[in-house]
């Protein structure tokens, strides 16, 4: 027997579900405005559903949404079903809708069962509520910041900037502050987001880019000072170059801060040049010594020659002889001179790379004499000295002349308090490893109170008379080593023999001079 | 002919040394030289010397410390000082030290010859 669709629907087998109910009017009104009620509240629940997934377009899982609809209105369906089953007797097409029921119940439930993680998950209103009051906190705490540091950073009256690292390795301005832009002549809005060449020209530029590789290649703070032509002329700046890396180590950026030191240089050279002539008042004395020294050989010589040609008794050899003399002699006094020729010029000049053995040297040549007269020896090794350093030639000779004119000041002393003293070391030696110089002085003068050790590079610091020291002297010494890169310490030390004295010793970088250097200038 | 009155030079610079003591040689005296203070007063006690002409600054024994040793053997010995330096505030111009001329460096031997002379009591030269 075949079974269409019409057969399958076709219901007249059936009796109509009102016969169960014994057609009881109130039973039937019961159950037909239970269902109606329930089907229409079913059908408009997805209509609001809808529209509120419609409306809130950024409800997350909104097709859970459209599931649940779906079913919903299957569900209501069939209410609507079983009060048409009261008086028509179609169970077939009943049963069809409860089996859509049954499939889109089963897959909401499972979806929401599947879901519920990620539902728990989502923030609650709550949560939000409290996460928006944090970040307006935050945002309004990183604005203050943000006003704090840009009044540092344009108020500061140091010089201030950044440099963007370019992928390329070259350098770009992001920002200089209007200390800088008032220092240099510089305008901030045309320097922003420029390279460092095309914003400075290729003079300034060609100056300042070595200091900003050096400092993205080592990845480290340096400091060091420059003299920079710039629209409101040469200035000295001294600058420190910070580096900023990212997560993976490679400097990104640097900060730089610049002081405008060309004033204080200024004074500074001044200070020095005033120590220099206060050094050359007290060799002064020494200088007259050693100068009528030559000239009495010289007056004696000729006035015996003289004396023997007017008795007629000069023989020629003896004539070639005296006049030998006083041509020795003449030179004699001219190396004097011009030492101190060169000692009292202002040297402007640049530094240079030279052998700090020869400073030593001609600084001793200065005054062996003078203390061998007193009885005091300058002992020198400089045998294993060959690295040059950088600096002036004669502001390192009058820091070793310092230091010589401090240790006989010492000598004396002891030896005016019955002590026995007189020697004074000088050795000048490489120090291949950490590629230096070091520079020894060392006296048998007995040392220095430790008490007073720390003070001794104090400017005007003396344990001198009044009278016998500007106290000046080892400031100016400390100031020009450090100038050189350099540094200058001392020590008490015991000597061979029991005697005990004081050792300075210099140690001075030795490296090649870079061009930028040269002209910068170091008190 | 007496015999030559003997001086004493102390002197470190030995070229000065050597021309003064051939100048007071051809001028009739007998000179021996010492190159410190030291040395002067070793020569001076092995006999008589009849004046002195010493430097200030000579290592190992300076020339004041020299007269000062020199003055408590001889209150009158004639003593003649060169010096580089500048001497007026010394001590060694004061009375006590007499007789005692001071001469600045460069010397004229001329002048040192004539003030031996007259220290000595012997005829001026022309």
């Amino acid at each position: 027997m075949a079974t269409g669709l019409d057969e399958l629907l076709d219901s007249s087998g059936f009796i109509p579900h009102g016969a169960c109910l014994l057609w009881r009017p109130d039973i039937l009104m019961l159950h037909v405005a239970s269902d109606i009620l329930i089907g229409l509240s079913y059908f408009s629940i997805p209509v609001a559903l809808t529209y509120f997934v419609m409306r809130r377009r950024d409800v997350a899982f909104g097709w859970v949404a459209l599931l649940f609809a779906l079913f919903i209105i299957a569900c209501g369906t069939t209410h609507f079903m079983s009060v048409w089953t009261l008086w028509t007797p179609d169970y077939v097409l009943e049963g069809l809708v409860k089996v859509v029921t049954a499939l889109a119940s089963l897959a909401t439930a499972a979806a929401l069962w599947w879901l519920m993680p990620r539902l728990l998950a989502l923030p609650s209103p709550r949560e939000l509520e409290a996460s928006n009051r944090a970040l307006a906190l935050e945002v309004a705490t990183r604005r203050e910041m943000e006003t704090r540091y840009s009044s540092f950073f344009n108020n500061l009256a140091e010089a201030l900037f950044i440099v963007r690292v370019e992928p390329d390795g070259d350098f770009a301005f992001e920002a200089i502050n209007p200390a800088l832009a008032r220092a240099t002549g510089l305008d901030p809005e045309r320097l922003r987001g420029k390279r460092v060449g095309d914003a400075l020209g290729p003079e300034v530029a060609e100056a300042i880019v070595p200091r900003y590789t050096q400092c993205r290649d080592r990845g480290e703070s340096i400091d060091y000072e420059e003299t920079l032509d710039l629209p409101v002329g040469q200035r000295v700046f001294h600058t420190m170059l910070v580096p900023v890396k990212d997560a993976a180590g490679r400097v990104i950026q640097i900060l730089g801060s610049g002081r405008d030191v060309t004033e204080r240089k200024r004074l500074q050279e001044e200070v020095v040049q005033t120590s220099k002539l206060a050094t050359l008042g007290t060799l002064a004395a020494g200088m007259a010594h050693e100068m009528s020294q030559p000239l009495n050989v010289i007056r004696l010589w000729t006035e015996n020659t003289l004396n023997r040609l007017q008795e007629n008794l000069l023989e020629p050899a003896r004539a070639e002889k005296a006049l030998k003399l006083v041509i020795e002699q003449t030179d004699r006094m001219g190396k004097l001179i011009d030492h101190v020729r060169t000692f009292g010029r202002r040297d402007g000049g640049g530094m240079r790379a030279f052998h700090p053995a020869n400073c030593v040297q001609s600084a001793v040549e200065l005054v062996r004499h003078q203390y061998a007269l007193e009885d005091i020896e300058i002992v020198e090794s400089s045998d294993s000295a060959q690295l040059p350093v950088t600096g002036r030639p004669l502001e390192l000779e009058q820091v070793i002349l310092n230091l010589f004119s401090n240790a006989r000041d010492a000598i004396v002393a002891l030896r005016a308090t019955g002590g026995k003293a007189g020697r004074i070391m000088v050795a000048v030696s490489d120090d291949p490893d950490r590629q230096s110089v070091v520079i020894q002085v060392t006296d048998d003068g007995g040392g220095i109170d430790p008490s007073v050790l720390p003070q001794i590079f104090d400017p005007f610091f003396t344990t001198k008379e009044v009278g016998k020291g500007s106290g000046l002297g080892l400031s100016i010494g400390y100031g020009i080593i450090d100038g050189m890169g350099g540094r200058i310490e001392a020590r008490n030390v015991e000597l061979e023999g029991g005697s005990r004295g004081v050792r300075f010793s210099i140690t001075l970088p030795s490296q090649p001079v870079a061009s930028s250097d040269r002209e910068v200038s170091h008190a | 002919m007496p015999d030559p009155l003997h001086i004493l030079i102390a002197e470190d610079e030995v070229l000065a040394a050597m021309a003064l003591e051939d100048f007071l040689t051809f001028k009739g005296f007998r000179v021996t030289v010492a190159a410190n203070g030291v040395e002067a007063l070793e020569r001076y006690a092995r006999g008589p010397v009849h004046a002195l002409v010493t430097d200030l600054r000579m290592p190992r024994m300076d020339g004041q410390t020299l007269i000062r040793e020199i003055r408590e053997r001889d209150a009158a010995l004639p003593v003649v000082v060169m010096t580089g330096y500048l001497t007026q505030d010394s001590d060694l111009t004061h009375e006590r030290w007499k007789p005692l001329e001071i001469f600045s460096k460069p010397v004229n031997p001329r002048t040192i010859c004539n003030t031996l002379h007259r220290m000595l009591g012997l005829p001026q030269e022309a």
